[in-house]
């Protein structure tokens, strides 16, 4: 076809709708992965949480309206990420209390705009910002989601130094004279930017999955940092492959499997995990 | 900025914390010199933290002029972290904590190597004459985690170290310590002093400290209640409060005692 991109997994995988879910699947997983290091991490999981679930209530907002989805997704989500502090300073609340309200928000904003729509009987449409939808994606959503992991890999490559800084502690980081806060709001940018391109295909009830899963699976191996930055999008890429090809094969919904999966592995990494075992024997 | 000026310089400061509607530290007027040892105490709640945070340009100066090492703390907050080492008070690293003890000290770095830019060869260095300094080299691969909280007190020491500051910042550099421990920092402190660094300690174990001529500041209710140059066997500790030997103390003494509340006395 003319003027359509090639698939870059054509030459392992044929069939072009397994090949279009796979790449996909490993791209997110990736990218999700990479950036859920980080936010477990510098512990900012609830974040995360708020973002994504935000960026769910962009993406119904958008959809509603007619408007580009992602953008929206992004839009709201980065929103989320600035208020969350401006938000706990004013109504004098803690950031946790900040950040329920702002998820309570989204949630309620997504579902109505969801419930909306399915009685304008565009509900199926809407369903998949739920659950996600890896097999009616355009060549140039999986040509974006390439891209984004390429962006989360860069982020992380150029600011490791920085990057490790808030990790350790942000008070100690800020008193070594790391610039903390451009960077930590630049971490806020790449994590918004991943979860609203990987909406479409996670959904917005299952990304955290992707953000959180992976990350805690390599802390029960990794004692570095760097070896979590390299074993958690590993693991995320293999069970997400995994979970495509097994939900493709069998009629199964691919999000919901590969969410299960990732479940099961880390129920599984819990029990292997080397920093459980008491290694010392008297000789 | 000549090799006489104060390295640290503080006219007439107001902090206050963000969102708290009264000052913290209020009317602060404080220099110090190059190869000085200043040890800060006063009652909890004095701003002994405040000051130190001050210095480091971690709060906002709402009012008067800072300068630590020729650069305004105000606008220029980062490069004097870059050149100040501080050591926070009171920090437990958790079994899970991803980094090892090198990984630790080279962070001490980062200002210093900039934005972007990776530690090179004369980091990594630093951080060896870092760790052999406080004589941890043998911990250098261990997870921070996996260490007592006087090993992670010294990790922390070396990571400001390892900075090659000029201004040493140490808040209860002492509490995580033993004895013998106490005295090999005691003598590393020294030398310090000796090399042109200067020292201000935030800490409530006066009868430890290094053998030099330290310079005692009172603190209380966010102002300076004493400020005088001691002898370390002329500070002491009676019932929790710092003492003073009588020579040692200015001659408006009981002013001093009636505003600063429960320090010092003298004995």
């Amino acid at each position: 076809m003319q003027g359509v991109p090639p698939a870059m997994l054509e030459f392992i995988i044929q069939n072009n709708i397994v090949c279009h879910a796979v790449e996909a699947m490993l791209f997110a997983s990736i990218s999700c992965a990479i950036l859920g290091v980080i936010i477990t991490q510098v512990q900012i999981s609830s974040i995360g949480f708020t973002m994504a679930h935000a960026a769910f209530a962009g993406a119904a907002v958008g959809m509603f309206l007619s408007l580009n989805v992602t953008i929206c997704a992004i839009l709201a989500g980065v929103c989320v990420a600035f208020l969350i502090g401006p938000l706990a300073e004013k109504a004098r609340v803690s950031p946790d209390t900040a950040l329920g309200l702002l998820f309570g928000i989204s949630m309620a904003v997504a579902i109505f705009f969801i419930a909306y729509m399915q009685t304008l009987g565009q509900g199926f449409s809407a369903m998949g910002l739920l659950f996600g939808d890896v097999i009616s994606l355009y060549r140039e959503e999986i040509y974006l989601l390439a891209l984004i992991s390429v962006v989360a890999v860069v982020f992380v490559v150029v600011l490791y130094k920085e990057i490790t800084g808030i990790i350790f502690n942000k008070r100690i980081a800020e008193s070594v004279g790391i610039r903390v806060k451009p960077v930590y709001y630049a971490m806020l940018f790449v994590i918004a930017l991943t979860v609203a391109l990987c909406l479409p295909i996670i959904g917005g009830l299952l990304i955290y999955v992707w953000l959180v899963t992976p990350a805690a699976i390599a802390l029960q191996f990794c004692y570095r940092l760097s070896a979590m930055f390299l074993v958690a999008p590993i693991v995320a890429a293999a069970i997400s492959v995994s979970g495509a090809l097994a939900g493709l094969e069998y009629s199964l919904p691919v999000a919901p499997l590969t969410a299960v999966l990732f479940s099961v592995v880390f129920i599984a990494a819990v029990f292997l995990s080397p920093k459980r075992r008491v290694t010392f024997r008297k000789s | 900025m000549t090799p006489t000026d104060p390295i640290i310089r503080l006219e007439n400061v107001y902090t206050a914390y963000e969102g708290s509607d009264r000052p913290t530290l209020t009317d602060i007027s404080f220099s110090v010199g190059r190869g000085e040892f200043v040890v800060v105490g006063g009652p909890n709640g004095a701003g002994k933290t405040t000051l130190l945070e001050t210095i480091n340009g971690m709060l906002p100066i709402t009012h008067g002029t800072a300068t630590v090492c020729g650069h305004d703390v105000r606008n220029e907050g980062v490069r004097v972290r870059c050149r100040v080492g501080y050591l926070l008070q009171n920090f437990a690293f958790d079994p899970l904590t991803p980094f090892t003890v090198e990984e630790v000290v080279l962070m001490g770095r980062f200002g210093r190597i900039g934005l972007i830019r990776k530690p090179g060869k004369e980091d990594h260095e630093a951080v060896e004459k870092a760790l052999h300094l406080l004589g941890i080299e043998d911990l250098a691969r261990r997870p921070i985690g996996h260490l007592s909280g006087g090993q992670q007190q010294k990790v922390l020491l070396a990571q400001n170290l390892a900075r090659d500051p000029q201004v040493l910042l140490l808040d209860e550099p002492f509490s995580n310590l033993d004895m013998f421990a106490r005295e090999s920092i005691n003598k590393l402190l020294s030398r310090l002093v000796a090399s042109g660094i200067a020292v201000v300690i935030v800490s409530h174990a006066f009868d430890d400290l290094p053998d030099c001529r330290v310079r005692v500041v009172v603190m209380h209710d966010g102002r300076i209640s004493l400020d005088r140059e001691c002898l370390p066997a002329d500070v002491g500790q009676v019932d929790g409060r710092i003492s003073l030997d009588r020579e040692c103390l200015p001659a408006d003494v009981g002013q001093v005692i009636r505003h600063a509340g429960s320090a010092p006395c003298y004995a």
